[in-house]
């Protein structure tokens, strides 16, 4: 066989002739005509399901017509136009002797055999006022024996006691039709009225033949009335009546139109005869283009000239070029700003590769989930259908597929596979080219594991096609290979993905610039309070400005007091006045002009003018007689009442003779001693990276001698750490809390928003400076549902969602509360509601107003008489709020704000502006702030999310810090490595600067943290070498939904990629039995995946499920368990000896080595058997895979059998995964054992 | 900064106290304070609340109406209708074993709502009884009940959920100390408080020794810290709570071979376990009636989904009947409330495919034993159930009912941090079902 180059047969040019509309003469112009463009000259009212801003008929198909002329979908049930009659005697109505044309252009979607659907008509409209039979005049399509027939209709005047009833009724049809659906077609009819052989009909500009088949002809006048004109349906609307396709430029005249001008008006270019697409390859790999938005998933793109449609122009998604023809998902698609953006579908999505086949009969294998074909050479040698089938739940569990060779991987779900072949006379290289269809309009561009294979005349087995002039073995399709090669192509398109983002987000890069000039001109000219000179807490400024305040503290005032009570007052009665009184009475806000924060202010109480206690006395002190009220209206704090307990602390204390002992707690001052290197290692990973340091990573760090003598050891691991790009994996988790990412797997409620986790892990990944990440996540560009940051702006189930996005906001980024102010001003915080919902118009970009249900009347909550009500609406319901910014006072000074932005129109943008603008110093302390409190265990201004009550404890620190921030790019990385190298963040975490109020927080320590859930399972997981493998996190792995019903997380590899679960049905076959395993350990430890709220600081309290979920839970029985092949079973087998089996152990979850008791321990368990622990190869039995189970998605979920299948998957996960058959289980038994105990120890769950 | 919160001083108040009666009191749970009414307690201990997820139909349950047709589309019940113990109070012929013992039991028939476009968000809407803010999370009735009376016994948790775990059913602002333990299989303790598959007593004790170790030395090195001594305090806790004692409630064959059967299947052995867990002393139990085993879309019953929709019925009533007997015959039913709810209802007319889709303008909602003046049934609807004729009831007041029996002002606030919020959106407990108030 002579095998051909393609373009050797693509030089064939098809000469497109653009013809002139003529417009002749006056019948040719229409007296009304709409093009469904922007805007109608002639305005129509619409109802129902349209959805305008379709293409409509465009070039290359049509070239007469505009590239982007548009069209309007009618869904059918009633969808139209309506035009109102201007009255009696106007331009739309006809009587006997007028001559009428009517013409559309039309695209049918579906029609009903006999069915006779309304494109354009006057009357008949089902008003009660007017008369049925009322037609004037109509045109409608008509269905009969398959074809679409053109169709003219009225009605004359109705004779009384005429047979039949319908004898009135007027109707010519066409002979023939259109037979081809979905395609752009011309129709037009003429007629003059009381000359029935006036009648003309055309289809595509050819005359038709036809009949007068009802009522016969007549000379009878039509009806005529001021009814309305109707565009797509009639008859009240009536579903048969009712036209389902696209229309364009429908048009009425008075007068007859000619053959001539008809075939004018209808000019189709010819498409070119089925061929290969002209597309270059690059040797030695396979070039994969994407070409968007083709017009169906159904049918291929007709090329109608071949250099327009070469797939590869599409530059906003540029080519990707792989290795062999496996294709597990499609790049990630980035808008202008390397936002993460839904893919614009059905995708037509080319592979091309010149590839090596052998002589003799070649088997070529195509696994593709729509519409594919694949050319080898000029011959399409495999086809696949197109996506489709019902997603209603009811389907069938189909019989696994079997293999078309016994031992291949199976194909996917929802994917089809088609064979072909092609015999070769000799070895050929020639050029393979795989056309599929992605995704459409009702389905998620996702491709399913698409692949072609090929069985050559000297193999038995399918292996992956692979372009040739590469020097590489094949590549069976068995699970092996296809996992591991799926895993490393993820890892290709990642980084692909990360150059085309970076590449297009550069397109900001110089505005960021600019504006990071603009911040660090801003530093220079407001310098931050100067680094205490003080250099005996080292030279670190951090630590300088630490010491100093701690310097500062005269302990010597501690000298006369009763340590004792001094002990009292710190621990039970401070604790209860900053709990429940400082909120509302404390430094910076005096209600009733009293304050709770000395005893001086409290002997001297508040406005009223009497003490609030009388020292020694308290039946006499109004403090305690307001806490101890039973009086709703009088009672203290009114919230809830105090318990017994510290009423009775208080009572005391006042008995006592209420010293307030101005200090100190001596331990407090305490500089803490510096920690060692495994503790520093460990801690210093978990605040990067977010796991614990490998066993090899652990082992260098430490023993390295050389290394140790270097000064910089620490500050070198800390800046390989913050290049680390588990970075991103790290703190994504922090802003999904912080920023209420809160996605569902199905239909968006409760709430809920798009997953934009992805454009915060990128952002992360590309290290975009603070200021840039929030500017971008407020624009909320991109993909709503699949990633963008555009998702934060849903909130689902929700009657203000901007203002929730306020909300959210303002807490994040300005430490302000304004969740009180979605209903009602603050009662706590100085906050207004107008504030909120200036901030919901600036996003909104409009005027808002605030619904009725997000208001309360005044006095709801306060049922109480007596006192006045805490809470005050100072807006109304439907008043508009304007899109202002309202927080002025937050610039340190006025600037002109609009210098900043980009676009000084868009309130959006901003809104942005004014939140990162330098002069709001705040962003910068906010943002400082909370890296503070993450690295070290409380903020310097506490709740870090709320900063209307708190002082800072150390507001010159604070500020220089956020000055550096300002001065450095706005780079959280900056800031985290500076705290890490400070010599605070390397002391022992004994502080309980959290508990402590500001003034007494010195810092000498950091606190105690705990793991944080995500670090809990993602250092399980790296700790034991096992991978996490779990259910893909979507309800419709077929991908046959679109994403506003349903959406795939994917399968999570790190804590934060999972989601809520949302098994709301109840239904075991909507359960994610291994995913499950994972969420019951992430929720134990305080993550939620339904982020309703934003949250800053998560429970740590402990519960009793923590250390059960660990003890006893699926995913650490995963974990732990000495499985085949796992990396504890190796470990366990290549041990030299019980020492340092258990050092690995030791090292891999707690990164130290045992000490000696714990090694002897341990030994002791292991020693046993340990010589003998290796069964013999005799002894081993294989482990043999379990029986495949059948597959399970939304389309059949409601079948029994994939009830079954999900709760015999249940079954297995919690069986986990089978043992290692080289090891002696009595003696593998106890390893895991000891693998346990190590893990379920408090220590693993602490940062050290 | 100046803001204006409370500035009365306690003069103030006295000297407006007497004045206090004359202010506008315009909000609903003001009137109820005025009236100085106490509101009905009753001392019901424990509530198993069953579960039918996916939306009963009250016209084929506890509500039936003329029969009506499927094929030929006529609208009307799917089955016959039978009498009850309670005269004039009829339910379908496949509830046989609870209508005898409908006088202990009251079918609330005027429950409505207006979420019925997504399971998911009628399901909140029946767990929270709460309009979905934005800014509250609100907690689960079970949450509500753990949060305000806590287990019956020491070392019980006090919210068991048998069935899949989700939002809805959580804790909301009251935190995980007011969450759920959770299981989906009978044959085993909730997750994470009992033993992984195949560690044998043996195993245990060797990993709890070991462990002993470990947490010694972490307790050292962690000196003094009261986090640590907190969280090792919880281990302590958990490795109690997955031991034998409390896990033996999980051992269903310890119960008599004919009790079991009469339970029947994994519904009724659910319900039975339920029992064993009030008498451990656990507060609130939800337990879901969804397997899907029997016609595969559960309670939802679209379509074809109605053909088998008889066979959820018997499974229910037997189950619920058995479990009313034997709480009964363990004098536990009058401290005992069984609830049952669901997202909604279903309408009279038949879908395209005989099936039905959802209602929420009326549906039911069951509530037995708890020593509440039963009725058989409460609350009218039209002929069709589908418009409330008398008695209509409010989620927020059927929420309010479960409240007052277990002695919880249903007015009383929690608070999510300084937030007042009212334990139910207003609610009235209906007064009926308490010998309070006449009608």
């Amino acid at each position: 066989m002579n095998m051909r180059t393609l373009f050797a047969a693509a030089g064939l040019a098809i000469c497109i002739v653009s013809m002139n509309v003529s417009l002749a003469d006056d019948r040719s112009s229409p007296i009304a005509r709409w093009d469904f463009g922007k805007e109608e000259t002639t305005p129509l009212n619409p109802h129902g399901a349209l959805v305008r801003d379709q293409p409509g008929p465009r070039p290359p198909e049509f070239p007469d017509f505009n590239a982007s002329n548009n069209s309007v979908k009618f869904g059918g049930r009633g969808a139209r136009f309506t035009f109102a009659d201007p009255g009696d005697e106007s331009e739309f109505d006809f009587k006997n002797g007028d001559e009428i044309s009517l013409e559309a252009w039309v695209k049918v979607d579906t029609i009903g055999e006999g069915e006779s659907v309304y494109l354009i008509g006057k009357g008949r409209t089902g008003d009660d006022e007017k008369a049925k039979d009322n037609q004037n005049w109509a045109m409608r399509l008509r269905k009969i024996g398959g074809k679409v027939r053109v169709n003219f209709l009225f009605a004359s005047k109705r004779v009384q006691g005429q047979q039949p009833a319908d004898a009135h009724w007027h109707r010519w049809t066409s002979n023939e039709g259109m037979v081809d659906m979905k395609r752009w077609h011309n129709v037009a009819v003429s007629y003059r009225f009381g000359d029935p052989d006036s009648i003309r009909g055309w289809i595509d500009g050819e005359v038709q033949v036809g009949n007068w088949d009802m009522g016969g002809k007549t000379t009878e006048a039509p009806v005529v009335d001021n009814d309305a004109v109707w565009i797509g349906s009639s008859m009240g609307g009536s579903d048969g009546a009712s036209f389902r396709g696209w229309i364009d430029s429908v048009a009425i005249y008075r007068g007859m139109l000619d053959d001539k001008t008809v075939s004018s008006r209808f000019n189709r270019a010819e498409p070119l005869p089925e061929s290969a697409p002209p597309i270059n390859a690059r040797p030695g790999t396979v070039r994969v283009t994407f070409e968007e938005r083709v017009a169906s998933h159904q049918v291929w793109p007709e090329y109608y000239s071949k250099p327009e449609v070469n797939p590869s122009l599409n530059p906003d998604a540029p080519d990707w070029f792989t290795s062999q023809f496996l294709f597990p998902r499609l790049p990630y698609r980035y808008d202008a700003w390397g936002i993460r953006e839904s893919w614009g579908t059905p995708v037509l999505m080319t592979a091309v590769a010149d590839v090596t086949l052998p002589a003799g009969k070649n088997q070529f294998m195509v696994r593709a989930r729509g519409l594919s074909r694949l050319w080898v050479g000029d011959n399409v040698v495999v086809r696949t259908k197109a996506i489709g089938g019902s997603t209603d739940g009811h389907q069938p569990v189909d019989p696994l597929p079997v293999p078309p060779v016994p031992g291949m991987r199976i194909v996917a779900y929802g994917v089809n596979e088609q064979i072909g072949e092609l015999v070769l006379k000799e070895i050929t290289t020639t050029r393979v080219i795989l056309e599929t269809i992605v995704g459409g309009a009702a389905y998620r561009a996702e491709p399913g594991e698409l692949m072609v294979g090929i069985k050559t005349p000297t193999s038995d087995m399918f292996s992956l096609l692979q372009p040739a002039g590469v020097d590489q073995s094949p590549l069976p399709i068995t699970d092996e290979v296809i996992v591991d090669r799926i895993a490393q192509i993820e890892q290709a398109l990642l980084q692909f993905g990360d150059r085309v983002r970076q590449a297009k987000a550069s397109s900001q890069d110089e505005y960021w610039a600019r504006r990071h000039q603009f911040a660090e001109q801003w530093v220079a000219d407001h310098p931050a309070p100067l680094v205490p000179s003080n250099d005996s807490a080292g030279k670190h400024p951090i630590d300088r400005f630490v010491y100093d305040k701690i310097s500062r503290v005269d302990s010597s005032t501690n000298a006369d007091r009763d340590p004792i009570a001094s002990r009292n007052f710190q621990d039970g009665v401070l604790p209860i006045l900053q709990k429940h009184c400082i909120r509302c009475h404390g430094d910076k806000d005096e209600e009733g002009g009293f304050k709770v924060t000395s005893r001086e202010s409290l002997v001297a109480g508040g406005d009223s003018g009497e003490p609030a206690i009388k020292p020694g006395d308290p039946h006499s002190s109004v403090l305690l007689a307001r806490i101890g009220s039973d009086d709703e209206g009088e009672r203290m704090p009114p919230s809830a009442k105090l318990t017994d307990k510290e009423i009775e602390t208080l009572t005391q204390w006042v008995s006592a003779g209420a010293n307030w002992p101005t200090t100190i707690d001596t331990e407090a001052l305490v500089i803490a001693p510096l920690v060692d290197d495994s503790t520093f290692l460990r801690r210093a990973y978990l605040d990067t990276v977010g796991v614990a340091p490998s066993e090899t990573e652990a082992r260098q760090f430490l023993d390295d001698k050389r290394a140790d003598k270097r000064a910089d050891k620490r500050a070198l691991l800390i800046d390989q750490l913050l290049s680390d790009s588990r970075w991103a994996d790290h703190w994504v988790s922090y802003w999904q809390d912080v920023l209420a990412e809160n996605p569902n797997l199905l239909k968006p409620s409760l709430s809920n928003t798009g997953p934009f986790r992805w454009f915060l892990y990128e952002t992360l990944r590309d290290n975009r400076p603070l200021d840039r990440m929030a500017t971008e996540l407020i624009m909320m560009r991109g993909s709503e549902r699949e990633g963008g940051s555009a998702g934060f702006g849903m909130a689902a189930d929700n009657d203000a969602p901007m203002a929730t996005r306020g909300i959210v906001l303002a807490s994040a980024f300005l430490g302000t509360q304004l969740q009180c102010a979605r209903c009602h001003d603050s009662p706590y915080q100085s906050t207004k509601q107008r504030d909120l919902f200036s901030i919901a118009a600036m996003m909104t970009r409009s005027d808002v107003t605030v619904p009725v249900t997000s208001s309360v009347s005044p006095g709801f909550f306060e049922k109480n008489a007596g006192r006045e009500s805490l809470i005050k609406v100072t807006l109304k319901p439907g008043e508009p709020v304007t899109p202002t910014w309202p927080f002025a006072s937050f610039h340190k000074e006025p600037i002109a704000i609009s210098d900043l932005v980009q676009d000084s129109s868009d309130s959006r943008e901003l809104l942005a502006a004014n939140i990162t603008a330098p002069a709001n110093e705040r962003f910068a302390m906010v943002m400082v702030n909370r890296l503070w409190k993450r690295l070290i265990g409380a903020g310097f201004v506490e709740p870090a999310d709320d900063w209307e009550t708190g002082l800072a404890s150390h507001p010159e620190l604070l500020q220089w810090l956020a000055s550096d921030l300002m001065a450095n790019r706005y780079d959280a990385k900056h800031i985290v490595g500076l705290i890490m190298n400070s010599q605070l963040y390397q002391r022992q975490a004994v502080g309980k600067n959290l508990s402590a109020e500001p003034s007494q927080r010195y810092f000498a320590a950091p606190d105690r943290r705990r793991l944080t859930a995500e670090q809990v399972v993602d250092s399980m997981i790296a700790a034991s070498g096992k991978p996490l493998i779990v259910d893909e996190l979507s309800f419709d792995p077929e991908a046959k939904r679109p994403p506003k019903t349903m959406i795939s997380l994917g399968s999570p590899t790190r804590g934060w990629m999972f989601a809520t679960l949302s098994n709301e049905r109840d239904r075991p076959s909507l359960a994610f039995p291994r995913a499950t395993a994972v969420t019951d350990v992430l929720e134990a430890f305080g993550w939620t995946g339904s982020r309703q709220n934003a949250l800053t600081d998560r429970e740590t309290e402990p519960n009793v499920l923590q250390p059960g979920t660990i003890a006893n839970g699926v995913f650490t029985s995963w974990m732990t368990s000495v499985s085949n092949e796992s990396e504890l079973a190796n470990l366990a087998v290549n041990a030299k000896n019980e020492d340092s089996l258990v050092e690995s152990i030791f090292l891999r979850f707690l990164s130290r080595l045992p000490n000696d008791s714990e090694a002897d321990e341990f030994k002791a368990v292991l020693d046993d058997g340990f010589d003998s622990r290796i069964r013999s190869p005799g002894e081993v039995i294989p482990v043999v895979d379990p029986t495949p189970l059948g597959r399970v998605s939304w389309s059949n979920h409601l079948s029994e059998e994939a009830n079954r299948i999900k709760i015999e998957m249940e079954r297995r996960a919690r069986d986990g995964d089978p043992a290692d058959p080289r090891l002696n289980p009595d003696w593998r038994m106890r390893f895991e054992d000891v693998v346990w105990s190590v893990v379920n120890s408090p220590e693993f769950v602490w940062v050290p | 900064m100046n803001r204006n919160r409370s500035h009365w001083s306690r003069r103030d108040v006295l000297a407006t106290a007497a004045g206090a009666a004359l202010l506008p009191l315009t909000s609903r749970g003001s009137e109820i304070e005025s009236e100085a009414k106490p509101f009905p307690r009753a001392k019901v201990e424990h509530v198993i609340s069953i579960w039918l997820g996916g939306g009963m139909g009250q016209i084929d349950t506890f509500d039936p109406k003329r029969k009506g047709d499927p094929k030929a589309k006529v609208a009307g019940s799917y089955y016959d209708a039978i009498d009850t113990a309670v005269p004039g109070v009829q339910v379908c012929q496949h509830l046989k074993k609870l209508a005898p013992m409908m006088d202990r039991v009251t079918a609330v028939r005027t429950v409505n709502h207006d979420v019925i476009d997504e399971h998911a968000a009628a399901t909140n809407r029946m767990h929270t009884g709460r309009v979905v803010t934005g800014t509250v999370v609100y907690p689960s009735l079970g949450s509500v009940i753990a949060n305000q009376l806590g287990a019956a016994q020491e070392g019980a948790p006090p919210y068991v959920l048998i069935g899949y775990p989700n939002v809805t059913r959580g804790p909301g602002f009251l935190g995980a100390s007011s969450g759920y333990l959770y299981l989906t299989d009978t044959g085993r303790g909730p997750s994470g408080l009992s033993h992984p598959q195949g560690i044998t007593a043996d195993r245990q004790s060797r990993r709890e020794s070991m462990l002993t170790t470990m947490r010694s030395f972490a307790r050292d090195r962690f000196a003094g810290d009261s986090k640590v001594n907190d969280y090792d305090a919880a281990v302590e806790q958990s490795l109690s709570l997955s031991g034998p004692d409390f896990n033996r409630v999980f051992n269903l064959d310890d119960e008599p071979s004919d009790l079991r059967n009469q339970y029947g299947g994994e519904f009724g052995q659910r319900c039975l376990l339920s029992r064993r867990l009030i008498e451990r002393g656990v507060r609130f139990i939800e337990v879901s009636h969804n397997l899907n085993f029997l016609n595969g879309t559960g309670w939802d019953v679209h379509n074809a989904g109605i053909e088998k929709q008889h066979d959820l019925i018997t499974e229910l009533d037997s189950a619920m009947a058995t479990l009313m007997i034997d709480l009964e015959a363990k004098s536990m039913l009058d401290k005992t409330l069984i609830v049952i709810t669901s997202e909604f209802g279903r309408p009279p007319e038949f879908d395209g495919g005989g099936g039905r889709g959802h209602q929420g303008s009326a549906f039911s909602c069951v509530l037995a034993g708890g020593g509440l003046n039963h009725c058989g049934a409460y609350g009218e609807t039209d002929e069709w159930s589908k418009k409330i004729v008398s008695d209509p009831v409010s989620v927020p007041d059927f929420f309010a009912t479960i409240h007052a029996s277990m002695g919880i002002d249903p007015a009383k606030y929690l608070y999510d941090g300084d937030r007042p919020v009212p334990i139910t959106d207003n609610g009235i407990p209906i007064a009926k079902l308490f010998g309070w108030g006449t009608d």
